[in-house]
């Protein structure tokens, strides 16, 4: 077998950033791999610093490397200059820790964090030398699976991926690689071994199910086409994170990445059940760590990494219930060692004070809001429950505290969004300036100025949320709406960024599309698609082409309302909250009614029968 | 509080990491090991750790120099046990003592370059000992301060080694200026070498490594023989 080792060296002195590719940072993991044991590719279709900041992946590489029989390596995606020299020289996708080639793993495991990683899956795919679609592969090739929280509506890879993994993946992956040592050779065949995932539970296996359409497009029939292959694929989730796995020893890059930190994660799921926030109901129940477990987690991560950056990582930190006494524990532990806690996605309507003194006892950073909307008539609508009043005190309390810039997150588009919804957002940012700021006495005014920075990204209906059955704005739309905003924003304190329209056209698509896009998705990788989420790969005029050679209009997928009763291409995929909970949203939506909290008061959504976490506290 | 001097090797895929991630390396390492840094002072606080030369992407060395300052009451033999157990495995200790020479007074380094080609021979060697010989090359020097400028590859060439046939294709030893007075990468003397060859000779390299081997602060240094 050829050694791709020293024509892959011979690349890195070629390329940007070569410590992307070089490995052997302070904690990966080399084993040498017998016969006897089995090899999982761990790919990120991403370039290296992306993946690298993704605590899933960490913690699932260093749990499958903890069994004596798996050996887990990882794979990136490799930059476009990097990738230029690998085809001219024949090198396919080889894995970082001991350079072998991807298709001579056992399973090939992507992880989907978003639909705009999806080209990525397929040209590395096509690098590493693996047939694209399931049914190409057979005897010899590896087992292709994804994981992450897109695989809920994954469908667009459908003809790619031989089955998919919902839930968390601490416990089924384990489970996986059982099964996968009792299936090789046993003579069974493919089939054979994804058959027996499927008992697992939490497995999906798109070839199992047949789909049929109607004349207008829409699903007329999605069934499994074998005995023993649930209608509804339940996802897995651990019940108790005390007990979890949690990796202390975690990979230490060389290079700078995007989260070059230690990621503490609190807590799972989120109790606010905003409407358009798919993870708020993807991931229920909410499920808490102690702050005992916390702390040993965090200790272990200070000893082993020496990172100088620890942030609290969940979806709305503020919300955990023993934070005072968490951060205060925490501060003990990172004082002294200079190490810096930062806090993301802070709420406003319970932020205080107190806790932000506490957190910039060793460094001071910028302060970020979501009010998402602009009228409380609009936040009503996708039930975030932040007050203006709120969020004015807020900028009162961090304007005098000596912040003087604050960030401010909305969304434009929301369904029932007219020009006066948008007109908000530049009107709040102004009041957060004149009443948060100038009401404060000149006198005791820390800096002599303030600045706002006002951040706009457009709706992406996702599935799994009560606004998934709404159409997304059209681009002319969109685009006018950032306009009007610019517009009404005059004062130069303000900073107005907004995000391209084309890729949130796209996301719809990917997020909402069925398994005929997989054709779509593999035109496009070959007309060149790759790195979607980067502005300068990013080329919307290919994507129309991939499209229109398919025969499909992307508007059939992002544009148009749904009807409760249509048969969605997700439906495969039950995350514990049933279709009759998302539509009393969606009705409450429209009646302007919010829906309190978990914690506040139970509203019933089912996740309750997972047994544990926020419904059981 | 003392300033020590660590010596260290940074070699394999170590090579490929680029000076400002070898310091994060260094910082990260130290907290791992727990060991007693000094930090500045003001706003943004940092370890105090000078490197005396930067080494390029893509070289190895077996005698890089950094000094930290490290609170009293650790021994040298502690801090290059703890870092040894820390460090990468590509990057290693070997050596702590006193920073006795400034790294003002680098002033020129010796390399280890190996063209990689097959069947080189004693006239291979000839041309390498020709393209030394000669009175004047030019180069393009790149820096940030004065931009693209011509040089004389020569005059930064402090000395050279006969060159020998090994397993690989050539090795020859290179001492080269070096410093914040006037420095030179290896890697273009060695580009300006094989192009060279390629015009001159049958040899054709199919890349290189280069290795630094030693940091010269003695003007009188024997290294230096031309």
């Amino acid at each position: 077998m050829r050694d791709y080792k020293i024509d892959f060296e011979d690349c890195l002195r070629r390329v940007q950033k070569p410590a992307r590719y070089i490995g052997n940072e302070f904690g990966s993991v080399h084993k040498e791999k017998t016969d006897d044991m089995m090899s999982f590719a761990f790919c990120f279709p991403d370039v290296y610093e992306v993946g690298m900041s993704h605590l899933g992946m960490k913690i699932l590489y260093h749990m499958l490397n903890e069994r004596d029989d798996t050996v887990c390596e990882r794979v990136f995606a490799p930059w476009d200059d990097m990738e230029k020299l690998m085809r001219e020289r024949d090198i396919p996708l080889l894995s970082m820790e001991s350079c072998a080639p991807v298709r001579n793993f056992d399973i090939v495991g992507f992880t989907l964090q978003y639909e705009m990683s999806y080209s990525n899956v397929v040209n590395m795919l096509d690098l590493a030398g693996i047939p694209l679609r399931t049914r190409e592969r057979g005897d010899g090739d590896p087992f292709v699976c994804c994981g992450g929280p897109c695989t809920y509506h994954a469908e667009p890879l459908a003809e790619l991926v031989d089955f998919f993994i919902l839930g968390e993946g601490e416990e089924v992956n384990g489970e996986i690689m059982d099964e996968y040592k009792k299936w090789r050779g046993s003579g069974k065949n493919r089939d054979d071994f994804l058959m027996s995932l499927v008992a697992l539970g939490g497995i999906y296996v798109p070839k199992f199910y047949d789909v049929e359409y109607n004349d207008d497009n829409t699903i007329k029939r999605f069934e499994p086409n074998r005995p023993g292959v649930p209608k509804q694929v339940r996802k897995r989730i651990i019940l108790d994170l005390d007990k979890c796995y949690a990796p202390e020893k975690l990979i230490v890059p060389f290079m700078e990445t995007v989260h070059d930190r230690i990621m503490l994660e609190l807590f799972r799921g989120c109790i606010r059940g905003c409407r358009f926030c798919q993870a708020g109901y993807i991931y229920r129940p909410v499920r808490e760590r102690s702050v005992d477990r916390l702390c040993g987690i965090a200790d272990g991560c200070i000893k082993n990494t020496g990172y100088e950056e620890m942030s609290l990582s969940s979806l709305s930190t503020s919300d955990y219930r023993e934070l005072q006494e968490l951060i205060d524990r925490l501060l003990d532990m990172t004082v002294d060692k200079r190490i810096n806690l930062s806090l993301p996605s802070l709420r406003v309507d319970n932020f205080s004070m107190e806790l932000m003194e506490k957190v910039q006892k060793v460094k001071k950073s910028g302060l970020t809001f979501a009010p998402e909307a602009g009228t409380q008539r609009l936040r009503d609508v996708i039930n975030k429950n932040v007050i203006e009043s709120d969020l004015i005190r807020t900028s009162r309390i961090a304007f005098g505290g000596g912040y003087n810039r604050i960030k401010l997150y909305f969304m434009l588009g929301l369904p029932t969004e007219t020009y006066d919804d948008v007109k908000g957002i530049a009107d709040l940012a102004k009041k957060v300036i004149d009443e948060g700021f100038f009401s404060i006495p000149p006198e005791e005014r820390k800096g002599r100025s303030v600045s706002i920075t006002v951040s706009t990204s457009f709706f992406v209906p996702k599935p799994f949320t009560p606004f998934q059955w709404e159409p997304q704005n059209l681009i002319s739309e969109m685009e006018d709406k950032a306009r009007f905003l610019k517009e009404n924003i005059r004062s130069k304190k303000i900073v107005y960024n907004w995000h391209n329209s084309d890729i949130s056209l796209l996301e719809a698509v990917f997020a909402k599309g069925d398994r005929r896009l997989s054709e779509v998705l593999i035109t496009a990788h070959e007309l060149g698609c790759k790195f979607d989420g980067w502005s300068d790969f990013f080329d919307y005029e290919k994507w129309l082409e991939a499209f229109k050679i398919n025969n499909i209009d992307p508007a059939f997928y992002a544009n148009r309302r749904i009807p409760y009763d249509e048969i969605l291409p997700w439906d495969y995929a039950d995350i514990g909250v049933p279709k009759s909970y998302l539509i009393k949203e969606h009705k409450r939506a429209y009646e302007e009614k919010t829906t309190p909290d978990c914690r506040e008061k139970c509203g019933g959504c089912g996740a309750a029968s997972f047994g544990g976490g926020v419904c059981f506290e | 509080m003392s300033k020590i001097r660590l010596g260290f090797s940074k070699t394999g895929m170590a090579k490929y990491i680029s000076h400002l991630d070898l310091l994060r390396c260094f910082t990260r390492s130290i907290m791992r090991a727990e060991l007693p840094a000094v930090y500045s002072r003001g706003f943004n606080p940092h370890m105090k750790m000078t490197f005396s030369l930067p080494l390029s992407v893509g070289v190895t060395s077996s005698c890089e120099c950094v000094d930290i300052e490290f609170e009293d009451g650790v021994s040298d033999s502690e801090i290059m046990k703890q870092l040894n157990k820390t460090l990468p495995p590509d990057i290693r200790i070997i050596s702590v003592g006193d920073p006795n020479i400034s790294a003002n007074d680098v002033f020129g380094a010796e390399y280890r370059l190996t063209l990689l080609c097959g069947g080189a021979d004693e006239n291979a060697l000839e041309a390498v000992k020709k393209f030394f010989a000669l009175p004047e090359i030019t180069i393009i020097k790149r820096t940030k301060k004065k931009g693209e400028r011509e040089v004389n590859l020569m005059d930064f060439v402090l000395g050279v080694e006969a060159p020998k046939i090994t397993d690989d294709g050539i090795e020859i030893c290179l001492t080269l200026s070096a410093g914040g007075r006037k420095n030179l990468k290896p890697e273009i003397a060695t580009e300006s070498l094989i192009k060279y060859m390629t015009e001159n000779t049958d040899v054709r390299v199919k890349g290189y490594n280069i290795h630094r081997t030693k940091i010269l602060y003695d003007i009188n240094d024997p290294k230096i023989f031309k």
